[in-house]
């Protein structure tokens, strides 16, 4: 494999890491999300995929296909926003 | 703050009463009946005979309560709700897996910002008012209850057995003082 696609490759998976797919073992965390989106009055049938963007700190995307930022701000309040 | 529990635990204190009395009744039954096997002739009837009296008593009023208790279970096979204290129900919610971090940091937001809502309400600021104050408080509880039923049913279910006292302890001022 020359190197140029090993590095692509490395990148792909890299980025790949980063984006986290909720399997059905994550059915739990699954939970917490919509829980915690719907808890701020927010609309989201239940969560479907969730993108991890740091410690407490998610991009999550719902099954009626709204997305949302989902992360704990400096005071501790958990924020839900609409993406 | 023990005023504050043994005030909230009120409606379940009997029944704790009359476990403590069937436990303590047991040992006391055993312990009596010890020393008259082993030592007949030790001149100490003044003392024991008082002793086993409770006892009965306390075995004969407590386990047909017990009895009374498992029959009405069994129909209905749920658990006999019983009402938590402040303490007990935090330490129950931290504790509980039935619900994520991000859910339980978002219900302690929830609380916090009701009992600030109080705290104002007791400092003589309104609104808010008693009554928005309980629909508030209502509203909250019924999210925790919503969140926790599927998990946890238990808990769910103390929690909405111990609205009322909860309640008592928040819109009372003295007894919101102590939390």
């Amino acid at each position: 494999m020359p190197p140029t696609t090993r590095l692509l490759a490395l990148t792909a998976a890299t980025a790949l890491a980063s984006f986290r797919v909720i399997a059905a073992e994550d059915q739990s965390f699954v939970k917490d999300l919509t829980a915690t989106i719907v808890l701020q009055g927010l609309r989201c049938d239940k969560v479907v995929s969730a993108q991890r963007n740091g410690d407490s700190d998610y991009n999550a995307t719902c099954a009626d296909g709204n997305r949302y930022h989902v992360y704990v701000d400096r005071n501790g309040r958990v924020i839900a926003q609409k993406l | 703050m023990e005023p504050m529990r043994s005030r909230i635990l009120g409606s379940t204190a009997p029944l704790a009463f009359s476990a403590l009395i069937l436990a303590g009744g047991g040992c006391v039954t055993h312990r009596a009946v010890a020393p008259h096997a082993e030592s007949p002739p030790v001149p100490a009837p003044p003392v024991e005979p008082p002793k086993p009296s409770p006892a009965p008593i306390a075995a004969v009023s407590a386990v047909p309560a017990a009895r009374t208790t498992k029959a009405t279970r069994l129909p209905q096979q749920t658990p006999v709700p019983v009402a938590l204290d402040l303490p007990t129900l935090e330490q129950r919610l931290r504790d509980t897996r039935a619900i994520g971090v991000f859910t339980k940091l978002t219900l302690k937001n929830e609380v916090d910002d009701l009992l600030a809502r109080f705290r104002a309400f007791h400092r003589g600021q309104r609104p808010p008012t008693l009554a928005e104050l309980r629909q508030s408080y209502e509203l909250l509880l019924i999210k925790v209850v919503t969140v926790l039923q599927s998990g946890d049913a238990e808990l769910a279910t103390a929690i909405s057995t111990s609205r009322e006292a909860i309640w008592n302890v928040l819109s009372d001022p003295k007894k919101f003082a102590q939390i």
